[in-house]
């Protein structure tokens, strides 16, 4: 899902390498990364970072601006002597994506804008019962089109992708597993995409996974190529970046850290096993040793036990502490295992770091080798709640930054 | 690596009374150094110390690698040291960027130079991530306590300072409000500054501090790495000077 940004240099000869055409290609997708992923950026800016010439910028700025991809200004003012270089900007109002976030508790859709710009957004709550698929294509497909009634029409919608809290297949982003949902096999992008009626595919991503791919291209993580995200919600999510790659795993189910067992014989799992990371820090287990399971569910119970712990409701300290405690010996084993230079708590878990970093860290002194505690940088998320949501948005652009033209031809068509 | 802020040997008396012995202390950029005690123990003497607000008895200061004189609070903040402290000292009846600039305001000629305090403001605010403030045009007094805080914070950055000293950010606000300031320290020093955080609360301590330095009646009992620590550790380093290997010998500094 990240593909490499560096531009292909023309080789010297040309023998069996990329032909003129796959390097215009490529190149156009890196410019178009840039201006996505940095914002806007100036010709001479992206002269230097990209490493090619100023007249190849210029071809490609003026292919990207001719397709309505991207626009060039004058920049306000400069300071500077000499005639200003053009400011390349983002079309955010003009090309756009959708992007889906199913959650255990949360229904949500956004129209993004290229340049990660959420323009429109819709939330409502699910219930958790049972995964029925028609419902929720219904419910998303509607929100969808919705928003795109709203939109002027020279407007175009390049790409759809969805977050699913559940198990992905990466051959055919079927879902295959998720809270209330075992032993099933849900077509759930093909569902929606054909809902949708866009003549476009729905991509379908676990939703830690697409958290961890946003912390990592407009996040906390930019730049770190090592860094492993924790996904608190119901239960707990994860993704695992390696060498600036998400780790998928064979069958794309790789990052499911909240089904590590870190205390053999413990409290029963959803996933049928006892002792997993998600059943001792996940909100029942939470809620539970603070005494509180049953009133209320879901975030807002979540950070009531936090604020009741820190007005010094000793109930709920215990609870946080303990929570804190397993939270720490699981990190500390991602620690020793994969190395990262960050690792991030987002969704449920900044709250509960927050609130429970003393246990936390000294789990980590503890149970994690020097060499690797070291360095590693403990950071909550950046994008807070509209992780998993940016996440899905950056998949569904994922296409148009590979083949800016051919997509935009296609979806203008 | 050298540290950024290197106190060696600091010794302070108020009259009979000795509040700092011999202390050692250092912050390095980039990282978040926690400074620890119970009260009394000479946190807010230290920080004073640096800060050019107490002339101090004995001991050096050395900045960025060289020895620096520090008399006054003006001495402090031409060298890059800003200190926050509890009381945020904003003034209520104006606005954020009339806070922000404060006794430095900008000029054009005789007139204040609104537009380009008011850019600058924001721009300091945005690179901050901070996102909380409606309008930098807002009075003060309509803030919340995070707010202030974070205006406060701002200020202190806004003059290119190298170190910046927090005393109890988080003291008074809630846990929503706490987990922006913390988020705004961590940034702070990612941001490649010196930040030293002043703190009672051990959650608040472990969550975004790199160092711990531990103040004990007057003494640094230790300055050891986050990384390396338990929290009973730190609670015992603060409540008796000492913890295991850690800390001072016999009420001294080993």
């Amino acid at each position: 899902m990240i593909s490499d940004s560096q531009p292909l240099k023309e080789p010297q000869t040309m023998r069996a390498g990329p032909s003129q055409e796959d390097i215009r290609r490529h190149n156009l997708g890196a410019l178009l990364r840039h201006v996505h992923l940095g914002g806007p950026i100036s010709r001479a800016e992206l002269t230097s970072r990209m490493g090619l010439n100023r007249s190849t910028i210029m071809a490609l700025t003026s292919d990207l601006t001719a397709a309505g991809l991207v626009r060039e200004e004058l920049p306000r003012e400069t300071g500077r002597a000499g005639r200003p270089s053009l400011v390349v900007r983002p079309e955010s109002a003009r090309v756009y994506v959708f992007a889906f976030d199913v959650g255990p508790d949360r229904l949500a859709v956004a129209r993004v804008g290229l340049g990660g710009v959420i323009l429109d957004r819709r939330e409502v709550p699910r219930d958790r019962g049972r995964f029925k698929l028609d419902e929720l294509a219904a419910t998303l497909s509607g929100f969808a089109r919705q928003m795109r009634r709203k939109t002027r029409a020279d407007t175009v919608c390049v790409g759809a992708a969805a977050a699913v809290s559940g198990g992905v297949r990466k051959a055919d982003g079927v879902v295959t597993f998720g809270p209330n949902l075992m032993d099933e096999e849900v077509p759930f992008g093909e569902e929606l995409g054909r809902r949708l009626g866009l003549g476009l595919p729905v991509s379908v991503g676990n939703d830690a996974n697409l958290a961890a791919l946003a912390e990592h291209s407009r996040g906390v993580g930019v730049a770190v190529k090592d860094l492993i995200y924790l996904h608190g919600d119901v239960g707990i999510g994860g993704g695992i970046i390696a060498g600036g790659h998400l780790l998928g795993g064979h069958d794309g189910y790789g990052g499911e850290v909240g089904h590590m067992v870190v205390n053999p014989g413990g409290r029963a799992c959803g996933c049928g096993s006892s002792g997993c990371l998600e059943a001792e820090v996940g909100e029942r287990a939470l809620l539970e040793s603070a005494g509180r399971f049953g009133a209320q569910q879901g975030r807002d119970a979540v950070r009531a036990v936090v604020e009741a712990a820190d007005r010094g409701d000793i109930v709920a300290q215990e609870g946080l502490k303990r929570v804190g405690e397993w939270l720490g010996l699981g990190v500390a084993n991602l620690v020793n295992i994969f190395n990262p230079e960050m690792l991030i708590f987002g969704g449920m878990l900044r709250e509960i770091y927050l609130g429970s970093a003393a246990q936390v860290r000294t789990q980590l002194t503890l149970h994690a080798m020097a060499p690797q505690r070291d360095r590693l940088r403990l950071r909550t998320s950046a994008l807070g709640d509209a992780a998993t949501l940016v996440g899905a948005a950056e998949l569904a652009f994922a296409h148009v930054l590979s083949d800016p033209l051919e997509v935009l031809a296609r979806a203008n068509a | 690596m050298t540290p950024l802020l290197e106190v060696r040997g600091i010794d302070k008396s108020f009259g009979p009374v000795k509040v700092l012995h011999k202390v050692e202390f250092t912050a390095y950029a980039g990282e978040v150094t926690a400074l620890v005690g119970d009260n009394g123990a000479g946190k807010s003497t230290l920080v004073k110390c640096v800060g050019g607000i107490y002339p101090i008895d004995d001991g050096e200061i050395h900045f960025d690698g060289r020895p620096v004189q520090v008399h006054s609070p003006r001495d402090a903040g031409e060298l890059g040291i800003e200190i926050v402290y509890q009381d945020l000292a904003l003034c209520d009846n104006l606005d954020i960027v009339q806070n922000m600039f404060l006794g430095r305001e900008r000029r054009r000629g005789p007139l204040l130079d609104e537009d380009s305090m008011e850019e600058l403001a924001e721009r300091t605010l945005s690179s901050l991530s901070v996102r909380t403030v409606k309008s930098i045009r807002q009075q003060v007094s309509s803030l919340s306590g995070g707010q202030r805080q974070t205006v406060a914070i701002a200020k202190a950055v806004l003059w290119n300072s190298k170190v910046v000293i927090l005393d109890e950010p988080t003291a008074a606000l809630g846990v929503a409000q706490t987990a922006q300031v913390l988020e705004l320290v961590r940034r702070l020093a990612d941001t490649g500054l010196a930040v030293v955080l002043i703190s009672h609360n051990m959650n608040d301590v472990f969550a975004v501090s790199d160092r711990i330095a531990a103040l004990y009646l007057g003494r640094m009992a230790a300055q050891v790495k986050t990384a390396d620590v338990t929290h009973a550790q730190v609670v015992e380093l603060i409540t008796s000077g000492r913890s295991g290997d850690l800390g001072l010998k016999n009420g001294v500094t080993p």
